[in-house]
């Protein structure tokens, strides 16, 4: 109470608006403690039934009531006397026991009633609660469960009040296994990869037989097993049980949970042990009778293999961490709201019950330019007889390297339920991180490390396959070689030849065109002009130049190899000059040229003049003849 | 003329098929190995290869899966067969660099006379057809070449026509000559894989032969002769000695 007194001075201290809170708790933690002194006084009337939980036919046994206050009025569970035959009781008993601790004296009494009760019949039978009076007040005990067996042979014959000497060896029971023996209990025979199986040594007595001690204990090896330890109480404690129709004291030596590791059958390899059990030596005279004879013997016990059948996981889903059993997850940030550089700490819990030790770390995804330490993962783990239960918390750790919002996914953890058989994902809640900038020169330097990191090469591999079309070919077969590639050669090389001839004998037919008009040129030139010397005589000016050019021109064109289209003057000079033809009849055929054109047009001159055209025109004509060889 | 035209009418449609089906078997080994169904990609690769009809890339992308299945032995073969048709593939090299990293026996190769290794690398630089096909337009250069000769009036061009003339037609019988030795390596087939875990090279083609050394899976060797169910076998590094048929198989 001082302790509390003292926080809640402590938290006043620091907050004068929880004065009135704290007010109110103080008030709950006295009213609390008040009520429990309450209780622990009423509890102290304890009224309670004990009975054997097995017994055999015919056999006698107790049944007894405790009371830690003076009862009237016992009242025995009603119907007890249609199975059970009472062949003696009430018989009363007092017990008291003071204790002094710490100075402090208290004394407590136990009445006790004691039955002998007989059973009728085989079966399980319930006891319901008996009842009695204190004060005034009726009490209520507890139920029981009875289990009556057939009896056993041996049991029958000593009670069937032999003589001494048999008694004497009726007690020396056989140490066979009928008697005693161990075993391993498996809460679960067909299970599933990494499903939990509560395992149980129990040692099995026959109750005649007296345990003295224990030696040499093996206890089992689980292979292929992951395994954890319930603590039980180091002293064994032995219940009544049936086991095959016969009534044992059997004592739990161990108790283990197992997570099987391995498909298929395992099995748990039989253990052994040595017991130590006093055994009367039979009398040898009379007056041995009188001082018990008692020796030890070594029974040496083996358990039975007991073998497991565990079934593979199905198909894994992608983030299917280990996890068998069933389990929740939730998980905390240390902050959303950091500047960069700043360690951010996000904690998942996953807790439940199941091989959660075993269960692998989940991947976080975060973004790629994040400084991600390893998650650093602790578990609290407790086993009991409901199976490995507890919690898993996994660290995070992680420094945004730049400013910005940034999305951290839920984390998926996927696990297999045994009980249905299907795997269930949960996910943690998804957060947005909010980065502000802070110290420059920090966030540089730590820059140009991860730089420095991204230039290893993580893996190799061989390079991605090709795709597009196969481009097959026959096996073999290569362009090269093939009639086609030879034929390209021959029919480029015959195409060739072939153009080779055609152009050469056309070149040589244009030469012969050209060398016939050229001969013919002269004639054709001079028959022209003497058409014009005709026009000349008629007095037609116009048909007397145009026959005068209509000759220089065809002369040249036949002479000088000009086609038609292309005579003009230059073309005509251009040649001419190519044919070293003498300046003074180029100079002469310009003048022809010129007053013919000028005369077509503005008729002057008298037929003197177009006399002394004509004459010029000739000379020229027969100079061109002489000049223009080739 | 016709009749070919008609000949190359009548197999077009035949050979269309064939290639339809080839490709289909190719785009559905091409789907199995991005699955990683990797096993399958190999068969269906090989049924494609089974037709008789092969190309570089079949070769890769087998390899490729054989590599996948951890098979390196057929893995380093196909990938040599894809060599033998794309002499110049990067990512052929590539991956048979890494996959001969899986290679026990490690040997230093012989050092080659610098005008080899230029020889190797230009022959190298094109496979068979593409050098066939230089050779034919270097050739039909030259002939068009040989025509302005012939026919040009003007001197500066004939010249001209002239050495380029006699260059290409110097590269045309080059390029020939490289088509030739490269469509010999597809030919003849010289080299071939170790596929025994572990073989002893003899002396000579018996069991009784000496040993001479030990070589293990994956090796490339080169063939020299045979006799009966022995072939005589050089690596790299000049070794020479006998090994029994079985252990190797032709790139």
């Amino acid at each position: 109470m001082g302790l509390i007194g003292y926080k809640k001075k402590q938290l006043n201290k620091n907050n004068n608006f929880v004065g009135f809170d704290t007010m109110m708790k103080k008030l709950v933690i006295y009213i609390f403690l008040f009520c429990t002194v309450i209780a622990a006084r009423a509890e102290q009337t304890r009224f309670t039934m004990s009975a054997p939980s097995a017994v055999e036919m015919g056999q006698q046994f107790r049944l007894s009531f405790q009371l830690n206050d003076r009862g009237t009025n016992l009242q025995l569970p009603p119907g007890l006397s249609d199975n059970f035959q009472i062949l003696m009781g009430p018989s009363t008993g007092q017990s008291t026991s003071i204790q002094t601790i710490n100075g402090k004296t208290t004394s407590e009494v136990t009445f006790s009633y004691t039955y002998i009760l007989r059973a009728k019949a085989e079966g399980t039978f319930e006891i319901r609660p008996g009842s009695i009076e204190v004060n005034g007040k009726v009490f209520e005990s507890n139920s029981l469960a009875i289990q009556v067996v057939k009896a056993q042979a041996q049991s029958s014959q000593s009670q069937g009040g032999a003589t001494q000497q048999d008694q004497g060896t009726a007690q020396n029971v056989d140490l066979d296994k009928d008697n005693l023996f161990v075993r391993v209990d498996l809460s679960k025979r067909n299970v599933y990869r990494g499903e939990q199986i509560i395992a149980t040594v129990k040692l099995y007595v026959n109750p005649n037989v007296p345990i003295h001690g224990f030696d040499e204990v093996n206890l089992p090896t689980y292979e292929g097993f992951y395994t954890q330890d319930i603590d039980i109480p180091q002293q064994i404690n032995f219940t009544r049980e049936v086991y095959n129709d016969k009534i044992y004291q059997v004592g739990v030596l161990k108790k283990t949970i197992l997570f099987p590791q391995q498909n298929g059958r395992l099995t748990i390899d039989p253990f052994s042990m040595a017991l130590l059990i006093r055994q009367r030596v039979k009398a040898r005279s009379f007056f041995d009778d009188f001082f018990d004879n008692y020796r030890t013997v070594k029974a040496r016990v083996t358990s039975d293999a007991v073998s497991v059948n565990v079934k593979n996981l199905p198909t894994e889903p992608a983030n299917f961490m280990g996890g068998v059993g069933n389990f929740n997850v939730s998980s905390d940030i240390s902050s959303t709201n950091v500047t960069t550089n700043d360690a951010v700490t996000l904690t998942m819990k996953i807790t439940g019950n199941g091989n959660i030790r075993l269960v692998r770390s989940p991947e976080l995804e975060l973004p790629s330019d994040f400084e991600v330490y390893d998650p650093r993962a602790t578990d609290n783990v407790n086993a009991n007889d409901n199976g490995v239960s507890g919690t898993k918390t996994i660290e995070y750790l992680f420094q945004p390297r730049f400013e910005g919002d940034y999305e951290i996914p839920p984390i998926k953890f996927a696990y297999f339920n045994p009980s249905t058989g299907k795997y269930v994902t949960k996910s943690t809640e998804a957060y947005t991180l909010h980065v502000e900038k802070g110290t420059e020169e920090q966030s540089t330097t730590v820059i140009s490390s991860r730089r420095k990191e991204d230039l290893q090469l993580i893996g190799q591999d061989i390079r991605f396959i090709k795709s597009g079309k196969p481009m097959l070919q026959v096996k073999g077969h290569t362009f090269y070689g093939s009639t086609i590639f030879y034929l390209i050669y021959l029919i480029t090389a015959v195409l060739f030849v072939v153009l080779y001839f055609v152009y050469r004998k056309k070149a040589r037919e244009n030469a012969n065109i050209a060398l016939v008009r050229n001969k013919k040129a002269n004639r054709i030139a001079v028959k022209r002009l003497k058409a014009a010397a005709g026009y000349m005589k008629q007095n037609n000016n116009e048909a007397f130049h145009e026959a005068i050019l209509k000759a220089f021109w065809g002369y040249l064109s036949d002479k000088l190899g000009i086609p038609v289209a292309d005579l003009n003057r230059e073309t005509a000079l251009a040649k001419l000059q190519d044919r070293n033809v003498a300046e003074e009849v180029i100079k002469d055929f310009e003048e022809v040229v010129d007053q013919c054109e000028f005369a077509r047009y503005a008729p002057a001159g008298g037929s003197e003049a177009r006399h002394d055209l004509y004459k010029k025109a000739e000379t020229t004509m027969s100079r061109f003849e002489k000049q223009i060889k080739r | 003329m016709r009749k070919i035209i008609i000949f190359i009418l009548l197999i077009a449609p035949f050979f269309g098929f064939a290639q339809e089906t080839n490709e289909q078997l190719w785009e559905k080994a091409n789907a199995y190995y991005t699955t990683e169904e990797y096993q399958q990609a190999v068969s269906t690769y090989e049924q494609i290869l089974a037709t008789g009809e092969e190309s570089a890339k079949v070769y890769f992308n087998l390899g490729n899966a054989y590599f996948k299945t951890g098979d390196i032995n057929n893995a380093i073969l196909n990938f040599e067969r894809a060599k033998v048709l794309a002499p110049h593939d990067e990512d052929i090299a590539f991956n048979l660099q890494v996959a001969n990293q899986y290679v026990v026996t490690q040997i230093e190769e012989l050092p080659k006379p610098f005008f080899l290794r230029w020889k190797d690398s230009v022959i190298n630089k094109y496979p068979t057809d593409t050098w066939a096909y230089i050779s034919i337009v270097t050739f039909v250069l030259f002939l068009l070449l040989l025509g302005a000769f012939l026919f040009s009036k003007s001197v500066a061009l004939k010249r001209l026509s002239f050495w380029i003339g006699i260059f290409s037609v110097l590269l045309s019988v080059f390029a020939v000559s490289h088509a030739a030795q490269q469509k010999a390596k597809i030919n003849n087939r010289k080299t071939a894989i170790v596929f025994c875990p572990r073989v002893t090279v003899k002396s000579s083609p018996s069991e009784s032969g000496t040993d001479l050394f030990l070589i293990y899976e994956g090796l490339k060797l080169e063939i020299t002769d045979q006799l009966d169910k022995w072939t005589e076998i050089k690596l790299a590094d000049g070794n020479k000695g006998w090994l029994p048929d079985s252990c190797i198989v032709r790139i």
